[in-house]
């Protein structure tokens, strides 16, 4: 565990307009688009990469915002192929984002199990103000993060509410699930150093 | 037709007679195996192999020639293949050879008469072989650097004694290498003491290197169905050259000539995605071809883009630049790019999001365009093209004059309107004049202007000499010395006024007369 680099590959997976975009905002920038900054000053980009430190270790957070329109959801298997963790974002306003969510966690769990799923509940402050625009219960969407043995955050990009906590947590999940596999196969590192005395032996010879 | 395109609804483009031999024997034909099934693949494979190496011979053959002119082998190359075969393998220690001779300096007798000869390594590996060279110099330990060349040029001669491997072979070779090369530089002794930033950058550099070197022999290799599938996409990008910004969805706006260039720009990267060795320099074009979709998509949309404007514009510029060998260049990137480019990081991002985009043109329907199945197979078939795209048939320079012309009937306009609005504030500025004329006389009317006489500073000496007779006289000091003896007396008499002044003060109760009589005597 010396300083050397990791790379976290996280895809954003989520309806059309469930907040994707501005989440990623929020986190790489710490900014609300169409508040403090004029729409015109942003050109706007689907990946995003972050450097955090958790436990005196760097960790690069590479973000892969996908299309979500249904059209390409056939594609989508291309972009979470070897994604380590992926944020499903919903709409918590918006209840047919949340049957969106279910599908795209059954897509994870088919093609990419070692990827850890963090459901995200978007667009709280709308919520916060007006409780009755509500369409996704809280409890709904925990149950759903506990059948994946994931977790569940509702987010405001807005506000930053929750957006830092989803991405820390993905880090130190990470490093933990690293570290409990180096681990497993510590044992190998000793059989590896043999190796290269063996090849000498046959060099020489 | 009809029939197809009840079965594309269901399974995209798959149907019954898609799936059995392409030569007609009955049994089911695999992709893999180019639609023949394994029988009949056999047979056409082995003559389509040899015609395929005959070909690549020729095709190398006369890439090599205008180096090769000194060369008096030229015309026994292209006459034989089996001796183009020895040719190469002798190229190959020449090339190691001149690799070497870039490490070390001092010349040894083994280089020396190679020097003079004809070089037959391409421009690009001379390149990136000096560039290596250098880059091995600069770490400035040199058996760290013997150790990184020894090892990369074996790995180089290795692959290229093994040309009849598989590509899946070659690709596995070319992966193991990357993994052992990065163990071996974070674990033996030579190494010690490199930074991980030196470390990427051998690696970065090796990579660079070999696949620059064996490009020739590892893109679209024979074994695979790659050119089958560059001409397989390149032919559907054709036909479905009538789909237009809109019917995908996007926002591009390409009518101004801004976004135009932009969009150009992108066209200009993606094309030049195929004229570049190292998979850097390829994942660079993707990149640089992404950013410049983005700006597109800002100048467009007057915001900030997300990944749901993003694909479907890839997927548009795609289809506008059909770029040549697309699928070769993505299974070598896919083969042969270091795996961590591609997992991590813009380019890997923008490589999967183009891979996306294939996969999209490839699988396009009647269904994802959201038009009907006969109007798709009659745009297919370029029976017929989709309402609203008449103007893009028309060729390039008179496209551009409707535009210009557009540009100057605006231009005209807007002139016109500064016209009218010259005239209008010439008429203004005049109708001011003549009411503010109108006004200072009125002014003028209302209060007559009366010079009245000036008021003169006084000073008040002067005033005291004569005017003001009504006035009490002052008080005048008594000046002690002085010649004049008029004066002298007038000081004395005023004195004497004051003093009777006094004396009348006391006496004024008594006498009024006294007082009034005084008063004569004071002038």
């Amino acid at each position: 565990m010396s300083g050397g680099k990791v790379d976290i590959k996280v895809v954003l997976l989520g309806k059309a307009y469930a907040g994707k975009t501005s989440l990623v905002e929020r986190y790489i920038h710490n900014r609300f688009l169409g508040e403090t900054v004029p729409y015109q000053n942003t050109i706007g980009a689907a990946f995003g990469a972050k450097t955090v430190t958790v436990n005196n270790q760097n960790v690069v957070i590479g973000i892969w915002d996908t299309a979500g329109s249904e059209r390409y959801e056939a594609m989508s298997r291309i972009y979470y192929r070897g994604a380590k963790a992926a944020i499903v974002c919903y709409d918590l306003t918006d209840k047919s984002s949340f049957d969106r969510a279910r599908f795209w966690i059954g897509e994870l769990q088919k093609y990419e199990q070692g990827c850890q799923i963090y459901l995200c509940g978007t667009k709280f402050d709308i919520i916060e103000d007006n409780p009755d625009l509500r369409t996704v219960s809280e409890r709904d969407a925990h149950a759903l993060a506990l059948d994946v043995r994931g977790e569940n955050y509702e987010t405001s990009s807005k506000t930053g509410k929750d957006i830092d906590k989803i991405f820390t947590k993905i880090a130190v999940d990470y490093l933990a699930s690293k570290t409990a596999h180096k681990n497993e196969v510590d044992a190998d590192i000793v059989e590896l150093r043999k190796h290269p005395k063996k090849h000498l032996c046959q060099g020489c010879s | 037709m009809a029939t197809s395109a009840q079965n594309k609804k269901k399974t995209f483009h798959i149907d019954e007679t898609d799936l059995l031999c392409k030569n007609g024997c009955g049994f089911y034909g695999n992709p893999a195996w180019q639609g023949f099934c394994s029988k009949c693949y056999r047979e056409v494979y082995q003559t389509a192999h040899k015609a395929q190496m005959q070909h690549d011979a020729a095709k190398e053959a006369s890439q090599i020639s205008p180096i090769l002119k000194k060369g008096p082998q030229l015309a026994d190359v292209r006459a034989s293949f089996s001796k183009f075969e020895e040719k190469k393998t002798q190229q190959v220690n020449k090339r190691s050879n001149t690799f070497k001779s870039f490490l070390r300096k001092t010349p040894n007798k083994d280089n020396q008469p190679l020097v003079k000869e004809p070089r037959r390594i391409s421009a690009e590996s001379q390149k990136i072989g000096t560039e290596f060279a250098e880059f091995l110099k600069s770490i400035k330990r040199k058996p760290a650097a013997l150790e990184i060349s020894k090892l990369v040029r074996g790995f180089i001669e290795r692959v290229q004694h093994n040309q009849e491997f598989s590509i899946e072979d070659l690709s596995e070779m070319v992966q193991d290498f990357y993994t052992s090369l990065n163990d071996k530089l974070n674990s033996q002794p030579v190494f010690k003491g490199f930074t991980s930033e030196v470390i990427d950058k051998v690696m970065d550099f090796a990579e660079r290197y070999i696949l620059t070197r064996l490009y020739p022999s590892i893109f679209c290799h024979p074994s695979t169905n790659d050119e089958e599938r560059d001409l397989a996409i390149q032919n559907r990008i054709r036909s479905l050259h009538w789909i237009r910004a809109p019917q995908l969805d996007t926002l591009i706006n390409e009518n101004d000539p801004a976004i135009r260039h932009e969009l150009d720009s992108a066209i200009t990267d993606i094309i030049e995605l195929d004229s570049k060795r190292a998979t850097q320099d390829k994942l660079q074009c993707i990149v640089s071809c992404s950013k410049h979709i983005f700006e597109v998509l800002r100048k467009s949309k007057q915001g900030p883009a997300s990944a749901d404007e993003f694909l479907p514009a890839l997927i548009y510029i795609v289809l506008k630049a059909n770029p040549p060998l697309l699928q070769s260049n993505i299974q070598y990137i896919t083969r042969f790019a270091n795996p961590t480019r591609l997992m991590s990081g813009e380019e890997g991002y923008y490589f999967t999001n183009l891979c996306c985009a294939v996969s999209f043109v490839e699988s396009i329907n009647a269904e994802s365009l959201n038009i009907s199945n006969t109007d798709f197979e009659r745009y297919m078939s370029g029976e017929a093209v989709p309402p609203g795209s008449g103007n893009e048939q028309i060729c390039k320079g008179l496209q551009m004059m409707y535009d210009n012309l557009k540009v100057l009937a605006e231009l005209r306009q807007r002139q016109e309107k500064v016209m009218a609005e010259v005239l209008q504030l010439q008429a203004d500025m005049n109708e001011f004049k003549e009411n503010f004329i109108k006004k200072v006389d009125e002014a003028k009317e209302r209060t007559p202007l009366i010079i009245r006489p000036r008021k003169v500073k006084v000073d008040p000496d002067i005033a005291y000499s004569g005017q003001n007779s009504n006035l009490p006289s002052p008080l005048t000091p008594l000046k002690v010395h002085v010649d004049n003896s008029h004066v002298a007396i007038v000081a004395e008499q005023m004195l004497v006024d004051d003093l009777s002044d006094l004396q009348g003060n006391d006496n004024v109760m008594e006498t009024k007369d006294g007082s009034e009589e005084m008063e004569p005597t004071g002038q």
